[in-house]
This record gives structure tokens, sequence and C-alpha cells, in this order.
């Protein structure tokens, strides 16, 4: 490592610090770099390699290079992939939609003082850093068709039982909610810091105008958070196509009898772990990774459109 | 565009006073109009704040029944609790092993992860180092399952997979993006001077880092260290994955509960209730440490 | 059995990694070989009740055996994942022989067992019945011990058959009328429940294709499952369960369905015979006085229940400690313990055992349902192919569709489709 200043009683460590020191850029930011670059874009290349093998079963087998044909059954797939595709989008569509209105919601009544505001500070973290299995474990007792609290609060007010996760029509909206509930929070967390930062000024000004809540909002305070917003939206927007814990732990592999629940991450869990046919598995996270990027690039244009 | 993302003390002292600035300002009860909003406010945040709380508590409550009383809608609320859930968790499921395998791969990925990105952070941040943080975002974006199966093949022919180093390396891949953002935005807030006044004193560039710099960004350095934990804390499709039978994390451990013989709830809530209990505690203990580290580079220009 | 504590080891490697010599803390365990036999096993009755009796051979041997149980999927996936990953942490594993044997010998991951099997005297490796030697032997090499067989019975209520007057159904037809008659009468309990999930249920739903006539194959190697008789079998079960079983059955394994049964919410129960302590056990269940046990009832083509080597014990190439994991394999598959496991409702696979009168703890119709089965059974419950869990996912998936009252038919065409193409696939 870097030598430290205590340590300057040898002209080779001299020599050695002085070099460090010159070079410091690197000899600081290279370690993590070399880091993160070797566990990804190693891993990318090989995957890139096996995609257009038929590499499957065992990792020391033999495989054969078939070129595009993974890519070419994935992407014909009108069973699976595409399913799971849109299965993914839809997810990530409501889910952060629901997040970022609540989110807008809570964090604007947030945003003055008021009794209790710690106690409401204090639950919102709870959901934020529960163990995501945990949390999936509790919400599947939950929404238990027979005894879970769910059904037991629905026949309070004399509606009749759902199926909830358990149902192959209801699952996936359940499991939504689901994700509302851990991660609005997260949205709501920082559009206050981006709500604390904002000028005053302009509020009061338009409230001398005369301008209401409501226009306030529409007109002052919305277009001053805009980037925060899209902020959020795109931390969350990646977070929830990369869901994992909660449909797995709730349906397990291949994501229900039906696959209902089957999004790209699920489906391609179970390629490459429960069938073991890797090179088919390859070319489909890269696909997925592809269309994450995308939507990724989409939604930072619209950033950086924000900030003119 | 201003930045609330620079976590030192200050700044939490800053949005503390902000806070003191607007209760004086803000006097609630004047009109009609916002007597009304106000009991809106309030039924409405309440309502959200037992939304997040109530799933939770109904953990906790099924985790000290009986099966019997758990399958029995009489029993909702009045049972007479018994802790022998959490005796068999951990009498009979091994739940200290795994806990001790979560604690030395969250607390072994942490202290590697400060080691790389804490230096790191420091030099993108004051060399302004754009494609490096293009790195760190697309670490951020890559789905994990992408990496799973080549980190398999690799880990697999180096012998690592089951050990705890290739979970630790695993989890370190997520704790070293997060550290380096967090981090980037503690160093904005150290002014560059500080560096200067140090090499005046005589230290090198290096020494002013190690001595003035970093004692200065302890607080950012404590947030990222508790996210990073956390983070690591509640992985599981790594574990699942790299996991040998002796390297378990808590999660997998939870996991591989289900289903067992016919599903055994009450066991299942309590052994949720064991992994999810030391992440709420660090929340709540270190609450403004958390939430900064939750925004931090969100707010942003 | 040790219970194992936290090894201060773990905490030294993370020392060592923290030095980021990775070499210095890459296998598993510091401590492999030698004394210790790890045995990875499924949640499964053997289970309990062989591994009740571990400590006497743990002071016989002087080994110690440590024990990580798994769900099955999370098992079949775990070995997998494992193997493959040459992991020297399993010395002993409990596998499915005819879905795994094959693979996994392709993939060079077990140990051939030929010479300790064949030459022990004591232990008379010919005292295991034919078909299940043959499920665990490829290539004229034994790669792993049969444990258990199981058949698919009937399970049922006979307070409830009682109350309405029925006799134990015979016949799939009576089983359906049964069903109805029982659901009606009584309030809050279902005629029929079995497994719903798409994987899960392909080995209980074999039964029924066998019974209609059908076959996962065809005698030319191809699809079966586009035949009218099985298109009569998948539409009957998925009938039998969308009328008269209980909601959510899609996403019901063994633990579940079994829920369903022991709280006496259902009149019939079609399961693997292994499972019966569930059922009789008054720790899990409710219904311990009233459960009857009856052979699969017939169908179109007769009873041809499935009658499945279904768990082996196998030591994978990778282990460090193969001597050991023989000693240990040996012990547990030994005519006592055969027996043990009999006693605890565990058909083993030897002749002896097959002919030894059974103490009275085991119920007597349940003994009789098994004798008949035997005889008529089928030996494999899902398709013989390399890679099962894909060919199960595409089998299963009419099954669901049936439950769930879709297009049979569409599903069917498609289902035949898509298996043609993969026994193609397979067999190039």
């Amino acid at each position: 490592m870097t030598a430290t200043t205590t340590l300057r009683n040898t002209p080779v460590l001299t020599r050695a610090s002085d070099w460090a020191n010159k070079h410091r850029k690197w000899v600081l930011a290279a370690p993590a770099i070399i880091f993160v670059l070797a566990l990804m874009v190693l891993p990318l290349a090989y995957t890139m390699v096996l995609s257009f093998t038929d590499a499957q079963g065992s990792i020391q087998r033999a495989f054969d290079f078939v070129w595009l044909d993974n890519y070419v059954s994935i992407l014909t797939d009108t069973t699976r992939f595409w399913p799971a595709v849109w299965r993914t989008l839809i997810f990530t569509v409501v889910a952060v939609s629901l997040e970022m209105t609540l989110g807008m919601a809570v964090a604007l009544l947030m945003r003055k003082p008021f009794m209790g505001r710690r106690a409401v500070r204090v639950a919102m973290l709870l959901p934020l850093v529960a163990t995501p299995v945990a949390v999936a474990m509790m919400w599947l007792l939950i929404f238990e068709p027979t005894i879970g609290f769910a059904n037991q609060v629905l026949g309070w007010f004399g509606i009749a039982p759902q199926g909830w996760i358990s149902d192959p029509a209801t699952a996936l909206p359940t499991l939504m909610l689901v994700d509302v509930w851990q991660w609005t929070p997260m949205v709501i967390l920082i559009l206050l810091a981006g709500l604390v930062g904002l000028p005053e000024e302009q509020q009061e000004a338009a409230r001398i105008d005369g301008a209401s809540n409501w226009q306030r909002f529409w007109h002052v305070t919305l277009p001053m958070l805009k980037s925060t917003i899209i902020a959020a939206l795109l931390l969350r927007s990646i977070d929830a196509m990369k869901t994992f814990d909660l449909l797995y732990v709730t349906k397990g592999t291949g994501g229900g009898s039906s696959h209902e629940v089957e999004t790209l991450n699920i489906y391609a869990y179970a390629l490459s772990f429960d069938y073991n046919e890797y090179g088919m598995a390859s070319a489909l996270v890269l696909i997925y990774f592809l269309l994450i990027v995308a939507v990724l690039v989409v939604l930072t244009m619209r950033r950086k459109g924000a900030q003119r | 565009m201003s930045s609330t993302s620079v976590i030192t003390r200050e700044t939490v002292e800053a949005v503390q006073a902000a806070d003191g600035r607007r209760e004086r300002r803000h006097r609630p009860g004047g009109s009609l109009e916002s007597r009304q909003f106000s009991v809106f406010r309030a039924v409405f945040l309440a309502v959200f704040g037992l939304l997040c709380i109530l799933p939770i508590a109904w953990m906790i409550l099924a985790s000290l029944k009986t099966n019997i009383d758990i399958y029995d809608p009489a029993k909702t609320f009045s049972f007479s609790p018994t802790l022998r859930n959490y005796s068999a968790v951990f009498e009979q499921e091994n739940f200290l092993e795994f806990l001790v395998n979560s604690l030395i791969i969250g607390v072994g990925s942490t202290l590697l992860a400060l080691v790389l990105g804490v230096p790191a952070a420091y030099s993108i941040q004051r060399f302004s180092m754009g494609k490096s943080s293009v790195l760190i975002l697309l670490s951020r974006v890559i789905p994990h399952v992408t990496l799973l199966v080549p980190w398999y093949f690799i880990f697999a022919s180096l012998g690592l997979v089951g050990g705890y180093s290739s979970l630790v390396i695993s989890h370190m891949f997520i704790s070293v993006p997060l550290i380096v953002w967090v981090m980037i935005g503690v160093f904005e807030g150290v002014p560059e001077e500080l560096e200067e006044a140090a090499r005046v004193d005589g230290l090198t560039h290096i020494g002013a880092f190690l001595r003035i710099i970093l004692p200065l960004a302890v607080p950012g350095i404590a947030t990222s260290a508790m996210l990073s934990f956390i983070f690591s804390w509640n992985n599981f499709v790594f574990a699942l994955v790299l996991s040998g039978t002796d390297t378990r994390t808590l999660p997998v451990a939870v996991f591989n509960f289900i289903g067992y013989a016919s599903i055994d709830w009450g066991a299942l809530m309590a052994a949720c209730v064991s992994i999810t209990a030391p992440m709420m505690v660090i929340a709540l203990l270190g609450q403004k440490y958390v939430v900064a580290g939750m925004t931090a580079g969100a707010v942003k220009g | 059995m040790r219970l194992r504590t936290p090894r201060l080891a773990a905490i030294g490697a993370v020392v060592a990694c923290t030095s980021l010599i990775l070499t210095g803390c890459g296998g598993a365990s510091e401590e492999s070989g030698g004394g210790t036999v790890r045995v990875v096993v499924a949640n499964h009755p053997w289970t309990d009740a062989v591994l009740s009796g571990i400590d006497e051979f743990e002071e016989e041997t002087g080994l110690t055996v440590e024990v990580t149980s798994y769900t099955e999927d999370q098992l079949s996936q775990q070995l997998n994942v494992r193997l493959n990953a040459s992991a020297d942490d399993i010395d002993v594993m409990m596998m499915r022989p005819l879905q795994e044997v094959r693979t996994f010998h392709e993939n060079g991951w077990l140990t051939d067992l030929t010479e300790w099997a064949t030459t022990d005297e004591t232990w008379d490796w010919s005292d295991f019945q034919e078909g299940p030697q043959a499920s665990v032997t490829v290539d004229d090499q034994v790669l792993a011990v049969p444990l258990s067989t199981e058949r698919e019975v009937l399970y049922y209520r006979k307070d409830l058959l009682d109350e309405a007057g029925l006799e134990v159904p015979q016949t799939l037809e009576e089983l359906e009328e049964a069903a109805r008659m029982i659901q009606e009468r009584n309030e809050g309990v279902y005629g029929f429940v079995s497994r719903g999930a798409r994987a899960a249920a392909v080995t209980q739903f074999s039964s029924f294709l066998y019974s209609y006539g059908a076959d996962w194959e065809t005698d030319d190697g191809t699809s079966g499952i586009g035949t009218p008789e099985a298109r009569a079998a998948y539409t009957f079960y998925g009938d039998m369960l969308r009328n008269y079983g209980p909601p959510g059955v899609t996403n019901m394994s063994w633990p579940e369905a079994m829920a369903i049964f022991t709280q006496g919410r259902a009149a019939f129960y079609t399961e693997a015979d292994s499972l019966y302590t569930n059922a009789t056990d008054p720790e899990s269940s409710t219904v311990t006085e009233t459960v009857g046990f009856a052979q699969f009832p017939a169908g179109p083509a007769g009873s041809r229940p499935t009658n499945v080597p279904a768990w082996a014990l196998a030591v994978p190439s990778t282990s460090n400690n193969q001597e050991a994991a023989w000693e240990f394999v040996r012990w547990a598959t030994n005519q006592e313990n055969t027996l043990k496991a009999q006693e605890g409702g565990v058909i083993g696979s030897r002749a002896s055992a097959w002919e030894a009168q059974v103490d009275g703890t085991f119920p007597e119709d349940l003994a009789e349902a098994q004798r008949a089965s035997a005889e008529v059974g089928v030996g494999y419950s899902h398709p013989v192919v390399l890679n099962v869990s894909r060919a199960r996912d595409i089998v299963g998936e009419p099954i669901v569709t049936a439950i769930e009252g879709g297009d049979v038919e569409a599903a069917l065409d498609a289902a035949d489709q898509a298996f043609s193409e993969f026994l193609a696939d397979e067999r190039e």
C-alpha cells in the first residue's frame, strides 16, 4: 500500500512515497476501480462468449459454438421470454409510479414540522432496512388465503377472502403492493432531502401573490424539484427492474405454476441454476442488461432535459 | 442546484437548524382552511406510519404464537405468548452459526470495501474523474443475476465457491460502489484549502489525506459503513448460489426453512424477526446516518 | 450428532481475507477430511427415521456426522450448484436416482461404489431389489445406494366415507363421485386434494396418466402427452382439483397439500406412501384416528400407480473423504436401518425388509395397498431424460392449465410440441 510520512527514514521509502504522491490520483483510485472492473468487465466478456455456445449441464463439460442460436430462440420465444419482459416492465412502471405518487404526497406533508414527525420518520425507516427475504415471508403469511391477516381484515368489512399471492391473477399486483410498502420510504427520504434544500423566497412570494397551495406546488415546488424527482425515479426504476428476492421467495423457481410472476430476473435464474442451460442463460442476461441500460438512457436524457 | 448530500456534522446540524427556522416561521392554526389541512395531514400521516409498522408488528405477534394459535382466527390478538419458536430457531437450527456467518461476511466485506472505496472516492472527487464515476454507476445498474453465472464459473474454477472469500468478494461488489458514491458527496464538503494548509505544514499529499481529511470525514465513513453492512446483511442472491453448507448466511438459512415438513409458520416468523431486528436497531440508533446515506447522490445537480 | 458451533477458524478466515491473500481462505472449510462426514439430505421421513440413530454410528466409528437438510427443490439446485463448483464440502448426498444419476454420472460427479458395494457379504448388495438396483447402475457401475421406494396411494377419511354411506373408491370414476358427494354434505371440506404446483405435481399426476393408459413417451421415443388417453388424464386431474380441490392448489407441493388433509379439510388425497406419518402423527395431524389408505383407484387402463426408487445415497467424486463417506452409506442402508426406516413408514429397497414382518405400528390397510401397488406399479414418475427440470416444467404446464379451467387442448398441443422438440434435441 502507500507509504505514509512516518516511515520516511530510508531513501527507498522516500522515493516510493514521492512516486505515490506524484501519481496519487491513481494510487488512491486504482484499487477500487480495478476491483469493480475485474468483477464486471471480465464476467461480462465471459458471458458474451458463453452466450454464443450451447454450454449446459456441467461447467466442466466441453461446449460448441452455436453463435446466434440462443438469441434467436430467446427472441422468438413467446411463452416465457416476452411475457417475462412485459412483467418486468409492468411491475416496474406500476410499482414505481405508486411509489413516486405516494412518496411525493407524504414528503410534502412532512415538509413542515408537526407533532410526531419524528415517529413517522422512524416508522418509515423500518421497511427500508428490513431484510427482503424476511419481508417476503412476512407478507406470505399475512396474505395466506386461509389464516392470513389480510383476509381477516376483509372479513371484518364483509368482503370475500382473496387469493392474493397464491392466485395467479392477483399474485403480481399483490407483490407490487409489497414493493410499494418496502420502497416508498426511500422515495420520501430523497424527496424530503430535496425539499429541505429549496429556498423559501419563491414560496413566500407566491403566497403573497395569493397562489393556492396547489398552484404553489405545481408552479413553484415541482419545477425546482425536477432533478431530484428524476433521480429518485431513476434509482427506483433500476432497482424495481432488478427485483429478485421478493419474487423468488414468495413464488419459487419459475415464478409460480403459471410463471405468473416470472420476470426476466427470475427466468434468468431458472435457466442458470435449475435447467443449467448456461449458454441460453448468458444470452438472456445480456438482453436483460441491455433493456435496463435502455431504460436508464431514456430516463437520463429526460434528466438532462430537466436541467436545461 | 444545491447539494445536501454532504454528510458532515455541520450539515446534519444545519438541516436541524433549518427545521427550527421553519418552525418559527410557520405558525399553524391560522385560517379555517389550514386547520382542516392540519387535521387531514395528521390523519394521513398517522395512517401511513401505521401501515409501515403494522405488518412488522404482525410478524412479531405471529412469532410469539404456537402454530395452533396461528391457525385460529379467534386468537389473533388474545393468546398466551410463548418463546418456544425462538428457542426452536436458535437451538435446533444452528441459527447462531448462520448469524456468525452473516456477521463475518458483513464486517469483512465492509472493512475491505472501505479500504478500497474511501481513497478512491477522494481521488475521484478531487480530480473529477468522470469516467470512473460512470463505472461506479454502471455497477449499480447491472443486474446481479448477469454476474452470477460467470462469477460462479470463475470462483468455481478457483475453488472458492462455498468459502467465505467468494461471498466477501461478491458483497464487496455492492459495497465498494456504494461507499465511493456516498464518500464523493462527503469529500465535496471538505474544503480543498485544508489539504493545501497541511501541505504547507510539511505533509505529503497522501499524508494530508490520511491525517487531516480522513478524520474530518468520519461521520461520512460511519454512514457508508453502516449502509454497506445493512446491504450485505440483507443480500440474498449471492449467498444463495455461492455459499456452502457451512457458510450460509441468515437469509439463505431462513429461505431453506420454507416448506419444511409442513410449514412451521411460528418458527419461520421467529427466524424472520431475528434477522430483521438487528437491522432495525442499527437504523434506529444511526437514524440520521442511514437517512443521509440513502439519499446521498440523489439530490445533486 | 455434534451441534456445530461457530468456529474460531472462521474469524481467522476473515483476517486472512482482509489481508487480501485470497488463497488463504479458499476452500469451504479448513477441517475437511478426517473425522467428519458431511451429509446433505432432503426433508424426508427417511431422514428423520434413520438419523435419529446417528449417535450409535458415531460411537462405533469415531466419525462425526454433520447433517444439512434442504427442501426437495432446494436440494436439487444446491447439489447442482455445489457439484458444478467441485465442492469438497459434501461427502454423502441424498439424491433422486431417476432424476439425477444419469446426469450426474455424465458430468463425472459420482464416485463409483461398485467395489465397496459388491464385495461386502454382510451388507449384501444382492438383497436390493432389481428395479432400484437398475436405477442407480449405469455402465455396470453402482453409483448410488437406493434408500426408499415410493408408491402413490390414496389417503382418505374413513369417517367422512362412513357418514356418506360410501365404500372406498375402486376406480377414478367412483373417486370423483365420492369427492362430489362428500363435498356437498360437509361444509368446509373439499372432496379432493393433491399437488397442483407445476413441477411438483408431475410425479403424482403420473399415476393418473398411466391408469388412463398413456405414458410420457410413446414406444418410438416421441412425446406421448398428445394422445387421446393422455388428454383425458390431464382433463380428469384438472377437473378433480378445480371442482373438488381447495383454492390456491396450483401453489401446492406436498407440504401444503398435506396440511390441507391433516387439518381435516379434504376427504381424498393422492400422495406418495412414504409421507404417511405426516397424517398419522398426532403432533402434526388432526385426522390421526380417521385416516385410511387404499390402492390407487383404477382408470380405463386399470390401476397403474407409480412405484419408484425415490431416493438414494451417493458419494460425490469431489469428496476428500470417500472411505468414511462409504462407511456412512453402508451403515445408513444396512438391513437394520432399512427395517427401522420401514417402521417409520419408509419402504426401502431391500427384499429382506419387504418380507420381514413389520410390527403393528404400521397401518394394516397401507401395507396392503403397498403390496398391491408394487405388483402393478410403474417404475418411473416423470419423463426419463437428462434435463429433468425442464421436462417437468414442460409436461407440468398443462396440469396447471387444466386445474385453472383454461384451454387444456391448446395447452396440450403446445406442450406436446415443445416436449417432442425437447426429446429430439436430447437424443440427437
